[in-house]
């Protein structure tokens, strides 16, 4: 799992230092701006400049001084109850009974063969809730106030003093009740449906006559080997991304041994991620070298020098890994690392490259022994026990990882390449420091929560369309927004990066004509050509520029998370909150004044 | 009809002074065009309409299809915006939404939402006008067992008659004991007797002191009940009065009188002929289809078996 540095960022960093505020409130200024413009050029054309000026004056007097005040929790939740009634009346539950009958054929859909059947099974639950739920957001939304008006049931709503924030607000709430209730429920049945599904044991096969190691049957399509201590118990080998524990039991004077459940599979861990920053051959601060590949997430430190990728790592705190009732001797520091290496000959090719590890304080006057590691090129753990020998001010001495090294929560962790000319590739995200594990289930509903927001979202775009709109254009409105939200980043790289083969236009043309992307849009007409491109350029523009405006989805998705059991940051959670309800008081401001300007019996 | 008033341009009437503070309508060169979504103007539905109804009295808007009725009563909802000129309800403008605390609103059709039953609807409208529970409670009971609803409380409303639904339509109206009732054809969809105790209903409302605004195209309904009536035709208001000034025939007189023997009618006739009248009719008068049915209604339950020529 690769993460952007920005994911990094506590809510503070992204709130102040980074700007999220400034951008929330620089983003509603200008659209309030663009939204004044707009609506007084609206009315100045259906009622002249100084009636338009102060038609558009009292709509925004009207939000200040009445409507905002005057709103009221029981109109509210009397228009959110209409609207949950309104969702269960169009049979929004069927939407549960879809999941059901898909995780009842899942065994078709999803390949067991697979190295992490839990990714699997987890990726299925959350991208189909994920669908489900937005998709269901987007129906009950987008229909519901253009039906009213069509039906004229909103005659009875908007002759009682009801306030346009009422109208709007109340079906938002009620809309995202209703979804709510169905994701709750949806997130239940398929945490059953993960753990149920991934749970299984093995009996024994075969084991040696000491006793001390032996294999499993095959069950959900893997078995292990396994090794046991003197006294009957063990764990078994990892496959299929976990572990079963072993115990020995007496019964009628024989021994039995017998295979616990999964273990290792459904994780939450906590890893602490740090800054990079590599050092050249001669030790001075570089960039780490670049062995010719395209891709630049990894940069390379080369063997036998004072080339090294450091990394520097903030709130480390001896508390946060402790596990259990662990005494404070027992605390271990985890470091999980996935390193490449690059071999620029292949040597001994059964040995894997030496790399080592050096543990420093960040005042760089205390640092542990090399700890050397073999480069497993896969996920690899080590544990190093918190009384490590050491060097204090370049004088031997035995360290406290925590006590000693660790300075004002701060870490850094040293890589380098033991073996000459052979390379070690690393990204940022390539080495973590492992705090204790969380709870799964709750990551598991940090991942739905996730989807609640999104699907919040989707219902704020849905009503606010819906305000001016008709029920099936409103629809095809949201879902354009949701299309832009999850495939706007791939719209931004083709129009500022991989432009070549044109825009739509220049597409549809080549798709006929069979031209590849790589030659040249051949018309025969230059100047045809010419406008092609140029509209083809003010279209891409202009989605790019929406996408700024819009939310994206793509970027709001946590499931990558759950799926590789890492505990969904709960800064990156409030941060979504945020941009959540950022959403929700810009959708529900447009609402306002469609509905406050529009003539419902027109 | 009251075209001009003392009060200053900008302020209503209703506010204007004391003399005119029981004004609950007020509109002033009211007018309403509908257009394409060019702008193009594609009707004239009301043009430049000054009325003012009056506190506790029953005011009937007559006219054919098209006239401007239900766009006079929309416009005075708020639920159209006036092209020009202005409307006022309770001395506040139109599209002012706090004017909708005191008025309660009978749509032509009753539109309510289907899925709900007569107690959720109620209690859903009685929530809008912020009405705590037990206010809400008592007041949908007194109101389903007024209009006659008690048995069929929990049926949803897609399982109503036209009659049932515009009773609940009517309850729904009266949810806040509203000062102003806007009734759209309150008797359309109702038979006879509904018919009857509709107009019985509006009479004993405005005898509690509160202000009807009604249209309908019954015109026998609208003389029953109404004290004052405008007509309107093709957008415009072509009479406004009290509806006995407006029927009265003034050179014709009639004279109801029982027991006369024909010699005695014969005398009445020379009396006329001496002064110089002219006698147009001298007959036995007819009761109203109405009052025939609901006689005979009323017999049937009394008498419970009988059949016509027993």
């Amino acid at each position: 799992m690769r993460l952007t540095p920005d994911q990094l960022w506590s809510f503070y960093e992204w709130f102040i230092p980074q700007q999220g505020l400034l951008q929330g409130i620089s983003l509603a200024i200008t659209l309030a701006i663009l939204g004044l413009l707009v609506s007084y050029l609206v009315a100045m054309v259906r009622l002249g400049p100084g009636e338009g000026f102060y038609a558009v004056a009292k709509v925004i007097s009207d939000l200040i001084r009445f409507d905002i005040p005057g709103t009221r929790s029981s109109r509210l939740w009397a228009i959110a109850k209409l609207s949950f009634m309104e969702a269960i009346r169009r049979k929004v539950l069927v939407v549960f009974v879809i999941f059901i009958i898909l995780c009842m054929f899942a065994g078709w859909l999803l390949d067991l063969r697979t190295d992490h059947p839990a990714q699997l099974y987890i990726t299925f639950v959350l991208s189909s809730t994920n669908m489900l739920v937005l998709l269901l957001g987007l129906f009950i939304s987008a229909f519901s106030l253009p039906a009213d008006i069509k039906n004229r049931t909103i005659y009875t709503i908007v002759t009682k003093p009801v306030r346009a924030t009422e109208i709007v607000v109340g079906r938002i709430f009620g809309f995202s009740l209703i979804g709510s209730m169905i994701l709750a429920a949806l997130g239940l049945f398929s945490y059953v449906f993960v753990v149920r599904g991934l749970n299984h044991t093995h009996e024994i096969t075969t084991i040696s006559q000491d006793g001390r190691q032996g294999k499993t049957e095959v069950a959900a399509r893997h078995d292990h080997v396994f090794k046991l201590g003197e006294d009957g118990n063990g764990y078994t080998e990892e496959a299929k991304g976990h572990q079963h524990t072993i115990t020995a039991v007496q019964l009628d004077n024989k021994t039995k041994y017998v295979v616990g459940p999964p273990t290792g599979e459904l994780t939450a861990k906590v890893p602490i991620y740090g800054r990079l920053t590599f050092t050249d051959r001669s030790g001075n601060v570089g960039e780490g070298l670049n062995v010719g590949y395209m891709s630049e997430y990894r940069k390379y430190v080369a063997g036998g020098s004072l080339s090294s990728a450091k990394w520097q790592f903030e709130r480390v705190r001896e508390s946060d890994f402790r596990e259990g009732n662990e005494s404070d001797d027992d605390i271990e520091l985890t470091i999980e690392m996935n390193i490449e290496a690059f071999r620029s000959f292949k040597g001994d090719i059964v040995t894997p490259v030496r790399g080592s590890i050096i543990l420093r304080s960040p005042d760089e006057s205390i640092e542990s022994q090399r700890i050397y590691f073999l480069v497993k090129e896969s996920v690899d753990r080590k544990l190093i026990s918190r009384t490590i020998s050491g060097f204090r001010n370049n004088q031997p001495a035995t360290l406290d990882v925590f006590k000693d090294i660790v300075m004002n929560e701060k870490l850094e962790v040293i890589v380098r390449c033991e073996d000459s000319q052979q390379y070690l590739g690393m990204g940022a995200s390539d080495l973590t420091l492992q705090a204790k594990e969380r709870s799964f289930a709750w990551n598991f509903a940090k991942g739905y929560i996730s989807i609640w927001l999104q699907m919040v979202i989707v219902i704020c775009f849905g009503v606010m369309y819906s305000t001016f709109l008709s029920g099936p254009v409103a629809m095809v409105a949201t879902l354009a927004t949701l299309s832009l939200g999850l495939f706007g980043d791939i719209i931004d790289r083709y129009f500022k990066v991989e432009y070549s083969g044109g825009g739509p236009i220049e597409s549809i043309i080549r798709m006929p004509t069979q031209k590849g992307v790589m030659i040249d849009l051949d018309l025969g007409n230059v100047a045809l050509e010419k406008v092609i491109h140029n509209i083809d350029y003010a279209i891409m523009y202009g989605v790019s520029s929406l996408k700024g405006v819009f939310p994206n989805f793509s970027r709001l998705g946590t499931s990558d998370f759950i799926v590789y059991g890492v505990d969904l940051f709960d800064g990156l959670l409030l941060r979504h909150c945020a941009i959540t309800f950022g959403f929700f008081l810009l959708t529900s401001l447009v609402g306002y004044f469609f509905v406050k300007t529009r003539e419902m019996a027109a | 009809m009251s075209v001009d008033t003392q009060a200053p341009a900008s302020a209503p009437s209703s506010v204007a002074g004391n003399a005119a503070s029981d004004v609950v309508i007020e509109t002033r060169g009211l007018s309403k065009i509908y257009r394409d979504f060019w702008g193009r103007k594609k009707v004239h539905a009301l043009k430049s309409l000054d009325v003012e109804v009056k506190k506790g009295e029953i005011f009937g808007l007559l006219g054919p299809n098209g006239s401007g009725k239900s766009t006079t009563i929309k416009l005075i909802l708020g639920l159209l915006f006036p092209s020009a000129g202005r409307a006022f309800v309770f001395g506040k403008e139109a599209s002012e939404v706090t004017k909708n605390e005191r008025i309660g609103y009978l749509p032509e059709e009753s539109y309510l939402y289907k899925f709900l039953n007569a107690e959720e609807t109620l209690d859903f409208y009685g929530r809008l006008f912020d009405m705590p529970a037990p206010v809400r409670r008592e007041r949908s009971e007194q109101l389903i067992q007024m209009v006659g609803l008690h048995r069929a409380r929990r049926r949803q409303l897609k399982e109503y008659s036209k009659g049932m639904t515009r009773r609940i339509g009517l309850a729904q109206a009266l949810i806040n004991e509203p000062d102003l009732l806007v009734l759209d054809e309150p008797t359309t969809g109702l038979d006879p007797i509904g018919s009857r105790e509709m107009k019985d209903l509006i009479l004993k409302l405005r005898e509690q002191g509160k202000t009807i605004l009604m249209c309908s195209h019954q015109l026998a309904d609208v003389q029953d009940v109404c004290d004052r009536i405008a007509i309107l035709h093709q957008g415009e208001l072509k009479e406004l009065g009290r509806v006995d000034s407006l029927l009265k025939v003034r050179d014709v007189t009639e004279v109801h009188a029982r027991g006369l023997t024909e010699d005695a009618k014969r005398e009445i006739a020379e009396v006329i002929k001496r002064h110089g009248g002219e006698l147009m009719q001298i007959d036995n008068p007819t009761v109203t289809m109405e009052e025939l049915f609901l006689e005979s209604i009323r017999e049937s339950d009394a008498r419970p078996g009988r059949r016509a020529g027993s």
